[in-house]
């Protein structure tokens, strides 16, 4: 294999790790302020230069991170440059100060936030406690996909305009990472009909136009407050097939492209125009059996569909490079993660599991999916099922459109399911709470001992205690397997060799204001 | 002339309530949600619910039909679920680029069809005939999307003369245009040879060249006047199927028209983007088949409309 192009950066759990000793340590710390976008001074302040166009893989349905589809990677993605957050997640996980110069745990269920105080949005007004309040709460008010993070906040109170507080009913020890998915926008024009067409923040970039089926093209904001950004004009076009994708990239017409397939990969390596960079991501694959049917109520069967797998051999013909084995519920580089004993190819031992639940000549099970939304997943799905039909499992796979799926999906209409995932505030409760409580019911499966768990893990602050807890918690659902989960996928970032500066993110949320193009 | 337009117009209204009520129900009786879909594979049911009832998606059916009638009327067709911003704008705003491509498309098969087309009929039976026809065929036969990549593969990635996607300058507009053409060049080469086949065997034919006009006279001011009425009537009908239809050469030159505003509307089951782009369309073919039933009026005086 020809690897020599790849830089390969391995992050393991630290990034993960990471996060607790920069975010949200004991009551009363506090951070520096050092690290501040602003802090490099005004001796060597950068002059924005060139213009760089990405290729997006997946459309940027809308511009509002606070509304219903605020966990979208790809919106984080963007919107980033033009607005910003209280604390970001640096490219090891980490959360830096941003427009929060230090904040404060003063008790379990107090955050206490002080705001840098020279950010400016766009329209030059300041940057104060009381945007901060809008659109955290506008988060909540509108009840969208990072809504329930915050379910347990109970008021948020600007003291000063500088000092922000938000108070929770109980403690949320996941509040400092889910307030990186917050961006800020001016209180006084958020909930202003069309605002999101075109909005403003306190971010290094400024919108000129957008299309939302092609181009959003923002231009380096002059007056911005902390360290200008690299590049005069940023691009990012979607593109919705992949072959022109990649010719654009191999042609130059684009500059950077991200979630390319294995086969893509491999027609580019060998180009010297191109870097690729690939890091543990978080986007993984897994296979929900319904442990509220009869077929998966044992869960010998499930661990039976486990064991018949051969994950190694479908990594190596399917997956190289591109992905890795996967030894938890969740990611790797997943705050919360605890690596687990993998379920190792044994066929003999899967059809013995069969028999002691009683089914030693397997059974017939219908499985859903929603195709093109992770690299390969056709291939891996029948591959998959060949080896279920040798342990005298048929797997009917039934292939649906995405809102045909998501309806079945949620309504628990279904055997099997087989799909990608992504943990997108990168911390465990974000997956593991929201999709294995018995509340969420998301399976069929129901376990109390993990509720309580789930529930303990999320209800402290202190990170140590929430590891343990999710480690706890990864050795249950591994065990009890409501699902299968073989691959975890690898962040893969194709740049041209003119693009210097970017940073593979520990998320598939990507910035890219401190690159530049020569 | 105007009462005609007049009652043309009125019956128009009644086809675009026709199909807004189509679509309305046909789309609400498909399987899937908006909301479910907008919040994705992991949102719990209180969430979908309450989106649900942000979204005005919890009221009886009838309801919200009457509601958007009353809305449309006033030209105001809502805003989209997905996009959040006026499905007008939204629309309004791909409206240029679909135009751009449909005309350059258009202009595309005409100047190449009609040439071609007098050449095989001029030429009936002979190997230029065999050669045209043959052309015409192919072009008729070939898969949109793989003509279209293999377009970007020659031209852009080969010989690197034009861009891949997108639609910043002309450039741009060269390769999608050209793929949504051949096709129809296919189409219109085959109608022209075939009616000039027809007439040019016609007695008043045979009367102009005993006239002694010149054969280029003959076949532009007798010969084509007479069998352009097909002609333009499968035009309009193909520019009228552009302005929605050209999804596959919209994606796979990251071309932001009209078409997949509404496929991927349909996709998230955006039905107010869905509804209004579909009225978009109707309109567009309603309008263009006024036009050719005017223009046959022009065409052939014995055609009297009014």
């Amino acid at each position: 294999m020809k690897t020599t192009r790849r830089r390969f950066l391995v992050y393991t759990g630290a990034g993960g790790l990471g996060l607790v000793v920069g975010a949200c340590a004991p009551a009363a710390q506090t951070t520096p302020a050092s690290s501040a976008p602003g802090a490099v001074g005004t001796a060597a302040r950068r002059v924005p230069t060139g213009e760089m166009k990405i290729a997006i893989p997946v459309k940027v349905p809308t511009l509002d991170p606070h509304g219903a589809q605020s966990v979208e990677d790809v919106t984080h993605s963007v919107v980033q440059h033009i607005m910003e957050t209280l604390v970001r997640r640096d490219a090891s996980g980490n959360l830096q100060p941003l427009l929060a110069k230090e904040w404060k745990n003063p008790d379990p269920t107090t955050w206490s936030f002080t705001l840098q105080t020279t950010a400016r949005f766009h329209d030059g007004s300041k940057v104060t406690s009381s945007d901060v309040k809008a659109s955290l709460e506008r988060v909540v008010t509108l009840k969208g996909a990072l809504a329930p993070q915050f379910a347990q906040v109970d008021a948020v109170t600007t003291p000063d305009e500088s000092t922000v507080q938000i108070k929770t009913k109980t403690p949320i020890g996941t509040l400092l990472a889910n307030m990186a998915l917050v961006p800020i926008a001016p209180a006084a024009q958020v909930n202003v009909a069309g605002f999101f067409n075109k909005p403003i923040g306190s971010g290094p970039y400024k919108v000129v136009s957008w299309n939302a089926d092609a181009d959003l093209k923002l231009e380096a904001n002059p007056d911005y407050w902390g360290e200008p950004p690299g590049l005069k004009s940023l691009v990012f076009r979607y593109y919705p097939e992949v072959a022109p994708r990649v010719t654009a990239l191999e042609t130059g017409e684009i500059d950077f492209t991200w979630r390319l397939g294995p086969d893509q990969l491999r027609g580019l390596q060998g180009n010297a125009d191109l870097k690729i960079d690939s890091v543990p991501g978080d986007i993984y694959y897994f296979i929900w059996m319904n442990s509220s049917r009869q077929l998966f109520a044992d869960k010998r069967v499930r661990q039976a569909m486990a064991y018949a797998l051969d994950v190694d051999k479908m990594l190596k013909d399917l997956l190289p490079g591109v992905a890795k084995r996967q030894t938890a519920p969740i990611p790797s580089n997943v705050f919360g993660y605890a690596a687990q004993t993998p379920y190792n190819y044994d066929p003999a031992k899967a059809k013995q599991l069969l028999a002691e639940a009683g089914v030693p000549n397997g059974f017939e099970a219908g499985l859903i999916w929603n195709p093109g939304s992770a690299p390969l997943d056709r291939e891996l799905l029948q591959a998959m099922t060949s080896y279920w039909n040798a342990i005298g499992v048929r797997v009917k796979a039934q292939e649906m459109e995405r809102a045909v799926w998501i309806q079945n999906l949620n309504q628990l209409n279904w055997d099997m399911d087989f799909q990608p995932n992504s943990v997108t505030t990168g911390d465990a409760d974000f997956t593991l709470g929201r999709l294995y409580h018995s509340r969420a019911n998301r399976n069929g499966y129901k376990n109390p001992d993990l509720d309580k768990i789930l529930d303990d893990a999320v209800a402290t602050v202190d990170q140590n205690r929430r590891k343990e807890l999710y480690a706890q918690a990864n050795k249950i659902i591994w065990t009890d397997a409501p699902g299968i989960f073989p691959f975890e996928l690898f962040s893969v970032f194709v740049s041209r060799k003119r693009v210097t500066g970017f940073v593979p993110p520990a998320s598939d949320i990507l910035s890219f204001v401190n690159v530049t193009v020569r | 002339m105007t009462p005609y337009l007049l009652r043309r117009l009125t019956l128009s209204v009644f086809v675009l309530w026709g199909a807004v009520t189509i679509v309305f129900a046909a789309i609400r009786l498909a399987p899937g949600d908006p909301a479910q879909t907008m919040l994705g594979a992991t949102a719990s049911a209180e969430d979908v619910s309450a989106l649900r009832a942000r979204l005005g998606l919890d009221q009886p059916m009838p309801v919200q039909y009457g509601r958007y009638l009353l809305q449309a009327a006033r030209l105001d067709l809502g805003d989209s679920l997905r996009l959040g911003q006026p499905v007008t704008a939204a629309i309004a705003e791909r409206i240029p680029q679909t135009v751009r491509l449909t005309a350059l498309a258009m202009a595309i098969a005409v100047l190449l069809s009609f040439p071609m087309g007098i050449a095989a009929a001029v030429g009936w039976g002979k190997p230029i005939d065999r050669a045209i026809s043959l052309l015409s065929l192919l072009g008729q036969s070939v898969p949109n999307f793989w003509l279209g990549i293999m377009l970007i593969l020659i031209f852009a990635r080969q010989l690197r003369l034009l861009p891949s996607g997108g639609a910043d300058t002309w450039q741009h507009l060269v390769l999608p245009a050209t793929t949504l053409a051949l096709p129809l060049v296919g189409i219109l080469t085959r109608l022209i040879r075939s009616g000039l086949l027809d007439v040019l065997h016609e007695d008043y034919i045979r009367t102009a060249h005993a006239k002694g006009l010149r054969s280029r006279t003959v076949m532009t001011r007798h010969a084509l006047v007479n069998m352009l009425i097909p002609v333009i009537t499968v035009l309009g009908l193909q520019v009228g199927q552009l302005l929605g239809g050209a999804v596959i050469v919209e994606s796979v030159f990251a071309w932001p028209g009209v078409g997949r505003l509404l496929i991927e509307a349909i996709g998230n089951r955006d039905y107010p983007l869905v509804q209004g782009a579909i009225l978009f369309i109707t309109s567009g073919f309603l309008l263009i088949n006024i036009v050719v039933d005017l223009s046959y009026g022009y065409l052939d005086p014995r055609i009297r409309i009014a």
